[in-house]
């Protein structure tokens, strides 16, 4: 998938590039409002990261833009602006989702997939890990046909280790995930263990779950 | 007490304060004047019974001269009365005027009289010639009760008009509080166009208004413009430095103790960006960047509110009871930041309780009809002296390990006091903490 970085902060437009690269994007950047334009005029990319404080024009213009030339790519508005407005605005003009900064490359990757699934669907909707078959659409998990009931959170949790397979995922980075941005200074507890050692549990019930790995002092992982 | 129910009264008053003047002024000044005529009339009379005394003697008048004389007309309205005198009480010639009241067969009646004495034939005699008063009575009253009706009519009628044009007088003056003022949600939508009035001062206080609106308005523009700038400037290193680590995290054969570094500069970098992202939550919340323009079933919210969280509930294996004895629909608010309010105390009321402990919400209308949202936990609770500062920003609870309650509160306060919510604590050390939320009363 092509995806277009645009980001007049160079070293977080590189670290994004380092990431999306690494998770087999290819990746495209423009430091500028006016190369963004030029870019997005001659390439067709299915993602364009947006950010719409640009020093030479406001992102929110590039986004005009593009949809009046029927650009059929995704957008995602990244900004550290802290203007309501520009969120409604961002929506309004047709983004498909919206991240503030500071966001996780974690999260950054959630949501550029939940918007290609929104935008498509036709991706398959179920995928197996080991011996269970995760079903994203229904929002259930089963093994050999049998349903192994999840809550909504410890769905999400078990998801997002899913789409992140291979890679340490900290817990701060779990809770961030699961209860937004919005709780202060709970990064310390062990709401994220109990919801772990409640998942096992379950899971395991009906097949081993090896692979839900304890990485300690920072996470879990899981391993596929 | 209205401007204009004080002009209306203070023209009413001096309007009485005059017409009562002229009441008590004018019956003496027509007395007097008409006491002039009569008093001039009197001694033209008594010079003229003199006159004829002097030319033709007492017989003109007096028919048997050891007789005193005496004559009035059928009224009783003048009498003239010439009796001879033993004594002389003042000098011959010295004319006296006075009130006097004189008996007529059975009728006693107030008379101005005139007394003359003169000598004629070496016998001293006494003149008197006098004018009834009883119109001049009647006159005064006639006079008075006039006086007191017009006063009546007048500062009545006077009652009226005043209300009627102060009102006209003053409406300049509540259109511009009302339009100005009372109607300007927020600085940025303040309206200029001056309010149509001759009256000097209401243009003059449209103007500073006007003048002063226009201020508030730069200084809240700037104040914006600071935020966003401070905003973008603060959190993009922190951006930067978060997918920096993540990125690092994620290399091959990083080292244990590296990795342990940098889970710890995350957690770090997110205390910083936590901290940041809440003073600008604040920034911008008093800076009236919030629309509200929501109606929030408080109800609805907390359960939304529960859902989101309610697993830390089950995980602390804390009892949670709801009691809702009234509804409360909350006009005009903003729902995410109400979200934020209640969600800061729900999860407080869960962080700061005991494993197995409990949670009480209630929602009801308190005797002044005002919907209140109480909190209560069976958690630590909270100090006395401590009470009083949990609302303020980056106080220190336990000075000796440094530990603050961060920004949660300070935020539940700003949305409270932006949606003009009142919040009280009740706590006791180790019994838990009652937090009450007291929404305004719904305009009727």
């Amino acid at each position: 998938m092509n995806v277009l970085i645009v980001e007049d902060e160079k070293s977080l437009s590189h670290e994004i590039e380092i990431f999306l690269t690494q998770e087999g994007y290819q990746c495209d950047v423009a430091f500028t409002g006016k190369s963004a334009s030029e870019k997005i005029y001659v390439n067709n990319y299915d993602f364009i990261l947006l950010d719409i404080g640009l020093p030479d024009m406001n992102g929110l213009d590039i986004l005009r833009e593009a949809k009046e030339a029927n650009c059929e790519s995704s957008f995602i508005i990244l900004t550290a602006r802290s203007g309501v407005e520009d969120k409604v605005a961002g929506l309004d003009m047709g983004a498909d989702d919206y991240l503030a900064k500071p966001f996780s490359l974690l999260e950054l990757q959630a949501r550029m997939q939940a918007v290609m699934r929104r935008k498509h669907g036709l991706q398959k909707n179920t995928f197996m890990i080991h011996d269970f078959e995760v079903d994203i659409q229904n929002r259930s998990i089963t093994c050999n046909g049998k349903n192994v009931p999840l809550t909504k959170k410890e769905f999400d949790l078990l998801n997002y280790l899913i789409l992140h397979k291979n890679r340490v995922l900290t817990r701060m980075q779990l809770t961030e995930h699961i209860w937004g941005d919005i709780l202060e200074d709970d990064y310390e507890s062990n709401y994220i263990d109990v919801h772990v050692k409640n998942l096992r549990k379950k899971l395991s019930a009906h097949s081993p779950v090896d692979w839900i790995e304890t990485v300690r002092g920072i996470g879990y992982r899981v391993t596929a | 007490m209205k401007l204009q129910l004080k002009l209306v009264l203070y023209n009413a008053f001096s309007k009485a304060i005059i017409i009562l003047a002229i009441g008590a002024f004018l019956p003496i000044i027509i007395r007097q004047v008409v006491y002039n005529h009569i008093d001039k009339r009197l001694i033209a009379r008594s010079d003229k019974v003199l006159q004829i005394i002097r030319l033709g003697g007492l017989n003109e008048i007096m028919l048997d001269q050891d007789c005193s004389y005496g004559s009035y007309n059928i009224f009783k309205e003048e009498f003239i009365n010439i009796e001879p005198l033993h004594q002389l009480d003042s000098d011959i010639g010295t004319i006296m005027i006075e009130d006097d009241e004189r008996q007529f067969e059975d009728e006693i009646l107030k008379h101005r009289v005139l007394s003359e004495a003169f000598l004629f034939d070496n016998q001293l005699y006494n003149l008197e010639i006098g004018e009834g008063l009883s119109t001049v009575e009647q006159l005064n009253n006639t006079i008075w009760s006039f006086i007191i009706w017009t006063f009546i009519a007048v500062v009545v009628v006077s009652v009226f008009i005043d209300v009627g044009f102060s009102r006209m007088l003053m409406r300049p003056f509540y259109r511009i509080i009302n339009r100005k003022l009372r109607d300007t949600q927020h600085p940025t939508q303040f309206e200029t166009t001056p309010v149509k009035t001759n009256t000097y001062e209401f243009s003059y206080l449209d103007q500073s208004i006007n003048e002063m609106m226009n201020k508030i308005k730069d200084t809240f523009l700037v104040e914006k413009e600071f935020i966003n700038n401070a905003s973008h400037e603060l959190l993009t290193p922190i951006s930067v430095l978060q997918n920096r680590f993540e990125n690092i995290l994620a290399e091959k054969n990083l080292p244990d103790d590296v990795a342990d570094k940098i889970v710890e500069s995350l957690k770090t970098l997110h205390r910083l960006s936590k901290t940041i992202k809440a003073l600008l939550l604040i920034s911008k919340i008093e800076n009236s960047q919030f629309l509200k323009n929501e109606d929030t079933d408080v109800r609805l919210l907390t359960h939304e509110v529960l859902a989101e969280i309610g697993d830390r509930v089950v995980h602390k294996n804390i009892y949670l009871e709801e009691k809702w004895d009234d509804d409360f629909v909350f006009h005009h608010s903003n729902k995410s930041l109400l979200h934020t309010l209640i969600l800061n105390l729900i999860n407080n009321a869960i962080k700061y309780n005991k494993t197995d402990g409990k949670i009480f919400i209630n929602g009801f209308m308190n005797p002044e009809k005002k919907f209140v949202l109480k909190i209560s936990d069976t958690g630590v609770g909270i100090e006395q002296e401590d009470l009083k500062n949990i609302f303020g920003r980056f106080k220190r609870f336990r000075p000796e390990d440094g530990a603050s309650f961060g920004l949660g509160l300070p935020i539940v306060q700003t949305i409270a006091s932006f949606h003009g919510l009142e919040i009280s604590v009740e706590s006791e050390k180790n019994k838990g903490s009652t937090f009450s939320v007291v929404f305004p009363s719904i305009p009727s």
